[in-house]
This record gives C-alpha cells, sequence and structure tokens, in this order.
C-alpha cells in the first residue's frame, strides 16, 4: 500500500444538445461534411457580432439542477483571449467570473458506500474548431466552431480511481437524462480531463493535468498509471512539473504533451458585445419544471417490477432501449429481457438505432404478450428476430408465413399426450402417486415430441387435465 | 457640370418626383466632383455598382415620403458593403471584399439610397487626422494644409467638399463629431445601442458607434431615421421608432443648458472659446438658461479611453491572424506567420495600441486599470446623468482647436488624443452628442458639441437646428 494519498480534480466539457450554436444560427450537427454548419459569425469574419441563444442557457440550467448547483440569476460572459488556430477570433467567449451553476454536488454510490462529490463551478462557453492534422499540414473543420458547451469542474476531492469513474458515469448518466447532452465521449460530446497529484500530507502536490482521455474507463487507467508515474519520480528523488499530458490507452500510459508556462495569461475581460443575462425565478422554475424523468425513477420502477439491478443498470445506460421501454404498456421484465438480449445482439451487429428499426410499439407489444402466454417460445423469437426488426410485417402473418405458427389445436396436443403417457407408464405411475416432479419430465417430453412447436401454456394444462382423469 | 448636389435635400427630392432629374445625374454629378479634386476622401469607389443601381432606381417610381431616395451616399471604409472592398484603411484588409451587408447598408440600401464608395479613414479607426490610413491621407477642403480630422475624415470630406450629401461614420471617442467641426459639417453620434454594430468592424466594441454626417441639421436626422432600427444580430441594439425632426424649429426658450467648466477651461485654445462664447449669447438671448456646471471625473475621460478602447481594440483586432482571410504571409511556423502578418499589415499605431491594450489586460493589471477604469467609467456616467437630471443639454466646443497642420501629430501620439478631450465622455456614458458648425477662425470652420441624455438625440437636433439657423450653417 502507498504512502502517497492521490488528490484528483476532474474537468468535463459537455455539448449541448441545442437547436443552433451558441452565437450564431447555424445548425448544432454532428457528422456532418466539414464546414457545411458554418457562417460569417463562426468564422470569426470582421464586424461580427455574437447573439446569445437562450436554448443554450435553458439547457445549462437544467445541467446545473441535476448537478445540484446554485444557479446564478445575474451573469456575463468574458472573452479569454489567446492565438490558435482553432480559436477563429483569437478569444473564446466563456463565463470566468460568473459561471452559471456553483456549489454543486453528484451522489455516488460505491458498492452502498455513498459519497458526494463536490462540484466547484459549472459554466456555459463555445467550442472551438475541430483541428484534423495531417503530415504536412491542419485542415479545420468550423462545424464544431460555436458550438455550445458546459464545463464542469470539480473540487479536487477524488482521491480514488474507481470515484472517478463512477463520478463520470453518474454525471454522463444525469446529464443524459435530463436531454441535456448526448454524451458520446467517442464523437467528443463529453471530454474529460483530470488533474492529478500526489502527496503524503493534507498539502496537495504538483498537478499534472491529463487531456481528453477517450473513455471513461480510461480515465480510471490514465489516473492510476499517473499517480504510479508521479510516485516513481519522487521516490527517486525527483521534483513533479506542472505540465499538460496525455493518455495513450494502447500503451497504457501517460504521454507529456507540455510543460505548463507560469501565469499563463489569458487577459479576461467582460464580452462587450453581450449584455447582463438576467434569469428571474419564474424562468429558472420553468426550465427546471421541464426537466425529464431522471434515470433513478426509472430505475427504481424496473426493479419494482422485478427487473435485476444488473438488467436494470444496463437499461439506464442504454438510454435508448430505455427510452423506447417508456413507450410501451406492457410487462417490463419481459420486455427488458427481449431488449436486452436478443434485440440488443440484433442492433449492435447492424449498429442501428432501434428507434430505426420496424419494431414498432405495438409490434413489441404483441410478442411481449405472446411471449408471456406462450404463443412463442425463445428460440422461436430468436429464429424470427431479423425479420421483425427489418419487415412491416405483424408477428401472426409472420408466424404463420414461416410456419411455426404454434399448434393450438386440443386434439392433436392431447394425442401427442397420450403417446407420451402411454411410452411412460412408470413416471405416470409416480406422478398419480404423488410426485410432483414427474409432471415437469412428462411436460418435457410432450414438448420434445412436438419439436417445440406446441403451445407449452396449452400443452402444460392438457396435460394435467389428462393425468388427473386418471387419478 | 450640372450642381444639383448644392441644392437642399427637399428641392432634390422635388426634382426628382417631377422627373427633371434622375437618380443617375446625381451620381455622374458627384463622380465628377470626386475627379475634379483630389482630397483622397474615397479609398474604393464604386463606379460601376452605384450607375447600375442609379439606373435601377430610375425606372421606378419615386416615392413622394422618401426625401432619401436615389441620393448619394459615402460610406466609411470600416462598414461592410456586400461585394466592395473593407480595408479599414489597413495594409491587413487592402485586398479583403466583404461578403455581406452591415444591417444599416442593409437599410441604406433598401431606401434606395445609392452608394457611391467607401471612405478614407485613420487604420481600423485608430486616430484623429486620418494620416494613420494605409492609403494616402485625405485633404480638408477648406485648407489643403489642414488635416481634415478623424478618424471619419474621408466621410466628412466627402459631404464638405460636396461630393455626397450624406456619409456614414463611426465614433468611437469623437471620431465623427471631430472631423465635423475640422469640416464644417454636421456629425451625430447616436445613443449606444441606437445604431446596429451588426458589419462595423469593432476597434473597442462598448464605445463603437455608427451616425450620419451631413450638410445639414434636418438632413442629418432623416438619415439617423432611416438607420436607427433594433437589430436582432446586435444584443447592444435597443427598440427605437421615433421621428427625429419632430422638435426642429420649436422654439427653446426655457431650455435648460449646462456649460461644465472643464468645457470652457485652458485646455480649450483662446479662439475658440472666443466663438463659443457668442453661442451662449445668442442662446440666453433666446431664452435659455445656461449654467456653468462641475462634473465629477470629467477630466479623466482620455485616461478611460486609453485603457477601455485600447483593451477592447487588442482583443478585437486579434482575429487578423492570416489565417482566414485579410493578408497572410505564409512561413514555416505558425508563430512566425502570425508575427510576420501582423508586423507588416498593421501600422505604426494599429500596433502601438494593440500592445498597450495587451499590457492593460494582462494578469494583475486588469484589475489596476481594466476594471478600476470601467468603474470609474460608471462613475462618470453617473455624474452626467445627475447634471442631465436638472438640465436638458450639455454644450461646449467640439474641438479644442480647428484644424491644424497636416504632420503635427506625427511624432506625439498623446496629442491626437487631446483633440478629443471633450467628445470622449459620450462614448464613456452611451450619451448622443453631435458637433454642428457655431462659427469659423481664420477662415477654418469649428463646431460646438450638444449632448444629451441618453435617447433624447430629437431634444438636441432641435437645439442644433437654433444654432444652425442663427449662427450660418450652410443651408437654411
Amino acid at each position: 500500500m502507498s504512502d502517497y494519498k492521490k488528490t484528483i480534480g476532474i474537468e468535463v466539457h459537455v455539448e449541448l444538445k441545442t437547436k443552433e450554436k451558441l452565437f450564431s444560427p447555424s445548425l448544432n450537427l454532428y457528422g456532418n461534411l466539414a464546414n457545411s454548419n458554418c457562417n460569417i459569425i463562426d468564422l470569426g469574419y470582421p464586424g461580427v457580432l455574437p447573439v446569445l441563444n437562450y436554448e443554450a442557457v435553458a439547457l445549462a440550467i437544467r445541467a446545473a439542477t441535476v448537478l445540484n448547483c446554485k444557479i446564478r440569476k445575474k451573469q456575463h460572459f468574458d472573452r479569454k483571449n489567446y492565438f490558435y488556430p482553432d480559436n477563429p477570433k483569437n478569444f473564446q467567449i466563456t463565463e470566468e467570473r460568473t459561471p452559471i451553476g456553483y456549489d454543486g454536488y453528484v451522489e455516488i454510490d460505491d458498492d452502498g458506500e455513498k459519497k458526494k462529490i463536490e462540484i466547484l463551478e459549472m459554466h456555459i462557453e463555445e467550442d472551438t474548431c475541430k483541428s484534423i492534422h495531417s503530415k504536412e499540414r491542419t485542415l479545420l473543420d468550423f462545424n464544431r466552431a460555436g458550438v455550445p458547451l458546459v464545463e464542469i469542474v470539480t473540487k479536487p476531492c477524488i482521491h480514488t480511481s474507481r470515484e472517478a469513474t463512477l463520478y463520470l458515469e453518474k454525471l454522463r448518466e444525469l446529464l443524459l437524462y435530463a436531454n441535456v447532452s448526448d454524451c458520446k465521449i467517442e464523437e467528443g460530446s463529453m471530454r474529460c480531463d483530470a488533474n492529478i497529484s500526489i502527496s503524503k500530507n493534507d498539502e496537495l502536490g504538483t498537478k499534472v493535468e491529463v487531456k481528453n482521455i477517450g473513455s471513461i474507463t480510461n480515465v480510471g487507467l490514465a489516473i492510476d498509471y499517473e499517480a504510479k508515474r508521479q510516485e516513481e519520480l519522487l521516490s527517486q528523488g525527483e521534483t513533479l512539473r506542472e505540465e499538460t499530458r496525455r493518455y495513450d490507452a494502447k500503451a497504457d500510459k501517460t504521454i507529456l504533451m507540455r510543460v505548463k508556462e507560469t501565469g499563463n495569461d489569458y487577459r479576461y475581460f467582460p464580452e462587450p458585445d453581450i449584455p447582463y443575462v438576467i434569469l428571474t425565478d419564474e424562468e429558472i422554475k420553468k426550465v427546471q419544471s421541464e426537466i425529464p424523468v431522471l434515470a433513478h425513477v426509472r430505475r427504481k420502477r424496473y426493479l419494482d417490477s422485478g427487473i435485476s439491478l444488473l438488467n436494470a443498470n444496463k437499461l439506464i445506460a442504454n438510454k435508448e432501449l430505455s427510452d423506447y421501454l417508456e413507450k410501451v404498456d406492457t410487462n417490463l421484465k419481459t420486455a427488458s429481457n427481449l431488449l436486452l438480449g436478443d434485440i440488443s445482439a440484433y442492433l449492435n451487429k447492424k449498429n442501428m438505432s432501434i428507434f430505426d428499426s420496424k419494431l414498432t410499439y405495438d409490434k413489441f407489444k404483441d410478442l411481449v404478450l405472446k411471449l408471456d402466454d406462450g404463443v412463442i417460445s425463445n428460440k422461436n423469437f430468436k429464429d424470427i428476430v431479423s425479420d421483425i426488426m427489418e419487415r412491416d410485417i405483424d408477428i401472426d402473418s409472420l408466424l404463420k408465413e414461416k410456419g411455426i405458427e404454434n399448434v393450438v389445436d386440443n386434439d392433436v396436443v392431447l394425442k401427442l399426450i397420450n403417446k407420451v403417457l402411454t411410452d411412460n407408464p412408470k413416471v405416470v405411475t409416480d406422478y398419480l402417486e404423488g410426485n410432483e416432479r414427474s409432471l415437469k419430465f412428462l411436460m418435457g417430453q410432450v414438448m420434445k415430441e412436438s419439436r417445440g412447436s406446441v403451445n407449452p401454456k396449452l400443452a402444460n394444462d392438457l396435460l394435467i387435465k389428462t393425468l388427473d382423469e386418471r387419478k | 457640370m450640372s450642381n444639383y448636389l448644392d441644392l437642399s435635400i427637399n428641392e432634390i427630392h422635388e426634382l426628382l418626383v417631377k422627373g427633371k432629374i434622375k437618380p443617375i445625374d446625381l451620381v455622374e454629378e458627384s463622380f465628377k466632383k470626386i475627379d475634379n479634386n483630389k482630397l483622397n476622401a474615397f479609398i474604393t469607389l464604386d463606379l460601376e455598382g452605384a450607375r447600375k443601381r442609379a439606373i435601377e432606381l430610375g425606372e421606378m417610381e419615386v416615392p413622394q415620403d422618401n426625401l432619401l431616395f436615389g441620393l448619394p451616399i459615402a460610406i466609411k471604409d470600416n462598414i461592410m458593403v456586400d461585394g466592395l472592398r473593407c480595408t479599414c484603411a489597413s495594409h491587413m484588409l487592402e485586398n479583403f471584399i466583404s461578403i455581406y451587408d452591415a444591417s444599416v447598408i442593409e437599410l441604406i440600401k433598401n431606401a434606395g439610397m445609392i452608394i457611391i464608395g467607401k471612405t478614407n479613414m485613420d487604420e481600423f479607426a485608430m486616430g484623429s487626422t486620418s494620416e494613420t490610413s494605409y492609403f494616402k491621407a485625405p485633404i480638408n477642403p477648406w485648407n489643403k494644409d489642414k488635416v481634415p480630422g478623424g478618424s471619419s475624415g474621408g466621410s466628412a470630406v466627402s459631404v464638405a467638399a460636396g461630393y455626397t450629401p450624406f456619409a456614414l461614420g463611426s465614433d468611437t471617442g469623437g471620431s465623427i463629431r471631430q472631423p465635423a467641426s475640422f469640416n464644417g459639417i454636421v456629425g451625430m453620434k447616436p445613443t449606444y445601442g441606437r445604431v446596429s454594430r451588426f458589419g462595423l468592424v469593432a476597434f473597442a466594441s462598448s464605445l463603437d458607434q455608427i451616425g450620419p454626417m451631413t450638410r445639414t441639421v434636418y438632413e442629418n436626422a432623416l438619415l439617423l431615421n432611416l438607420i436607427s432600427k433594433k437589430d436582432l444580430k446586435d444584443m447592444t441594439s435597443f427598440e427605437t421608432d421615433e421621428d427625429f425632426t419632430r422638435l426642429i424649429g420649436k422654439d427653446i426658450k426655457d431650455m435648460k443648458i449646462a456649460i461644465p467648466n472643464y468645457f470652457v477651461s485652458d485646455v480649450v485654445e483662446k479662439e475658440v472659446l472666443e466663438v463659443f462664447e457668442n453661442v451662449v449669447d445668442t442662446l440666453k438671448k433666446a431664452g435659455c438658461k445656461v449654467e456653468l456646471v462641475d462634473v465629477k471625473h470629467i477630466d479623466k475621460a482620455p485616461i478611460l479611453y486609453q485603457i477601455i478602447a485600447m483593451g477592447e481594440a487588442s482583443s478585437n483586432l486579434a482575429r487578423f491572424d492570416g489565417i482566414r482571410y485579410g493578408l497572410s504571409l505564409k512561413e514555416d511556423t505558425l508563430e512566425d506567420l502570425y508575427k510576420k502578418t501582423r508586423s507588416e499589415g498593421f501600422g505604426r499605431e494599429v500596433k502601438r495600441r494593440i500592445m498597450v491594450g495587451s499590457f492593460i489586460l494582462s494578469g494583475e493589471n486588469a484589475k489596476i486599470y481594466y476594471n478600476k477604469a470601467l468603474e470609474i467609467r460608471d462613475d462618470l456616467k453617473k455624474s452626467f446623468d445627475k447634471i442631465f437630471s436638472s438640465y436638458d443639454l450639455v454644450i461646449g466646443p467640439t474641438s479644442s482647436r480647428p484644424a491644424y497642420d497636416v504632420g503635427l501629430n506625427n511624432d506625439d501620439p498623446l496629442r491626437s488624443f487631446m483633440d478629443d478631450i471633450l467628445v470622449m465622455h459620450a462614448n464613456m456614458g452611451g450619451f448622443p452628442a453631435i458637433s454642428v458648425p457655431m462659427g469659423m477662425i481664420t477662415e477654418l470652420p469649428i463646431g460646438m458639441q450638444i449632448m444629451g441624455k441618453g435617447m433624447d438625440e430629437a431634444k438636441i437636433y432641435q437645439l442644433a437646428a437654433y444654432i444652425e439657423k442663427e449662427l450660418g450653417g450652410k443651408h437654411e
């Protein structure tokens, strides 16, 4: 066990899911042709002025609310001045002095032990361009320039990599369910930086920043690697310097990007082109009343309906499936098994959204009903899942077409049952003498005889009835 | 050569309505006059575009109620006109062609005014003689050895020389009013937010304001009627819908007028004070109550201006980096590209101001200088608000001296700030203020300034029109 204590602060940039950019009417969309969503404002042309998009302010209020932050009612924007090609005006508009949210927390649950991760502040700012570096040159994509962000900064109150990952998972869940952001790390709509220092006493050690870590898991790995690296250096008698590093997931190590110069001077001053933003209690309340049902409410309902904790968490983590489930009034337990099982497997294989499939809410409801009633079996479902997802066809017609219509004719089933009873006289006697377990065996034989084609519920009922008649 | 452009706006309008002249006649006259004199008023002339537009307009019926229809106007070269070069009188933007119209230009075009060209100015509006222009500096039409003032020098010359009856300027610390004074014309800096700044290349965003420069007070109010409009593209613009001519000609009796002691102190040359005394007598005779007042912090304006304007400018001009538009001097490294482009693209005065501004915003200086300046600016505004609670208007000379010799300020950057010590307060407080001719000093015109409380332009025009009538402006 190390003598050193880790201290970690985390900064997360989250892109807000607005229709337009923070200061211009260009569309805020990901994945479009480079430089197709930008105008003279995003390009920082001479003479242009920013116009604040209040949808971004509303989403920031949502974010501040779910992060239990206090909300500042009077804010102004500031200019952060620095030269870089991805920064079109060579200043970034941000909220340096009056962040919209402050003094918040996120509660994490570490195997039943609860801890509050404190949020120092949360502010609104504009995103930069995306730089695409090739050998000879750098290309700039202005589609991202001016996309609204919130930056969420924790206090240096995190002490293990596990706390860090739990915090990020919870943060992601909160923002995702408040409909603030997509929070897709792989698309850059959520970006994590960790500030890591180690110390043997209460005084904080030299801080190293690891920037833009590619996944939540990697944040944990980067923290552990970095703490170990720092400890090794200190044990060799070296002094640490403040620096910025990045995490290389393949090599599982952090790599130096630049040494921090002392007193980095951004020449902040209040943005004169944007008047004060004044929020009233009514406005804040109105925005807060529009925050959608949060994850913990859904999770509780899942658990109450008999879904396991594991599956409930899986559903919550896959917001799309959870949203889908919200729309269907059905047996949640069967439905969740379906969604997390064959349907997820299918969607993952096709890299497809359930909302783009042919699985209508009605079709899904019918499926759950038929499974519960035993009209179709799990095995049947596996065979027809791709047809269900891809074709505009109702379940009844599909079953007929596939010839896996389950036998519901009493006479046919009775014939099968009688054959099984005749073939297994010993077991029948056992049952009649009170051995309940024999019933299960006989039922299995009926299903086997029919090659799974009979309605199991019907067969079970008829089997009991036939046996009881022999009593 | 025809001399229609020397007529009053009502006379020209009548000729247009009656079909005796066409917009193209006015445009041709304008170009001919510009060609006849070599005052370097324009950086870019739009011969083709203006003629084409004039012919188009000539085919339309002249709207009876639109006095500005078909009239030529000159635009300061820091305001964007789609398709025309917008140089800001800088090497940095020497070949920059605008791809959009400023919001004021949309209004000008929609009203059927004809843009003749883009006027000369101090580089990025930094200066008060127009001599910091990258191009050949404009010349005062009253005396070729004198500066025309600045930074809207070219616009003032265009109006004073009779090239165009109308021009747009921009005023950050007196850049409309001081050249108006030096050229014997009328120049108004409206209330901050009255006119959209969208499409004006920013110098100091919290001080900049576009305004009209004209031959007469009435024409000035008419042009302000046209260009003042709330603009959704400028968050600092406000709802505005009034007729600024409505008080012109109304009796000024019992008007309460304040003269800050500072405006008539020894910062102003004796000859200027003598002319101003005459104004005061005239007003008293007209039944105005004229009193001297003290205004707290009034002498701090030049210092505040240096700090605030340069701080903001250092940030506003950062976008000229050689990457997306404008001058780009390619070098091996990014830092060298920045250095070379900005070293060669900007002139001395602009670089000086960027450096001072960057220093002022650096580290602790931001607190010591910039934040402190914002506080004092607020106090200064409050001191004026207090004056305006007991007086209708504040008056004084516009400039401490009439137009002076070309080259006089060259070695002393501070001297040019001293030109504007009487006019910067309006920018600091966002107040409207006009310069209107009040007389002559050795064959050079000199203007007086009338400042009102925010939104009080109509009252300013009322008094300015009276001065114009009594002390002889160019037109009736």
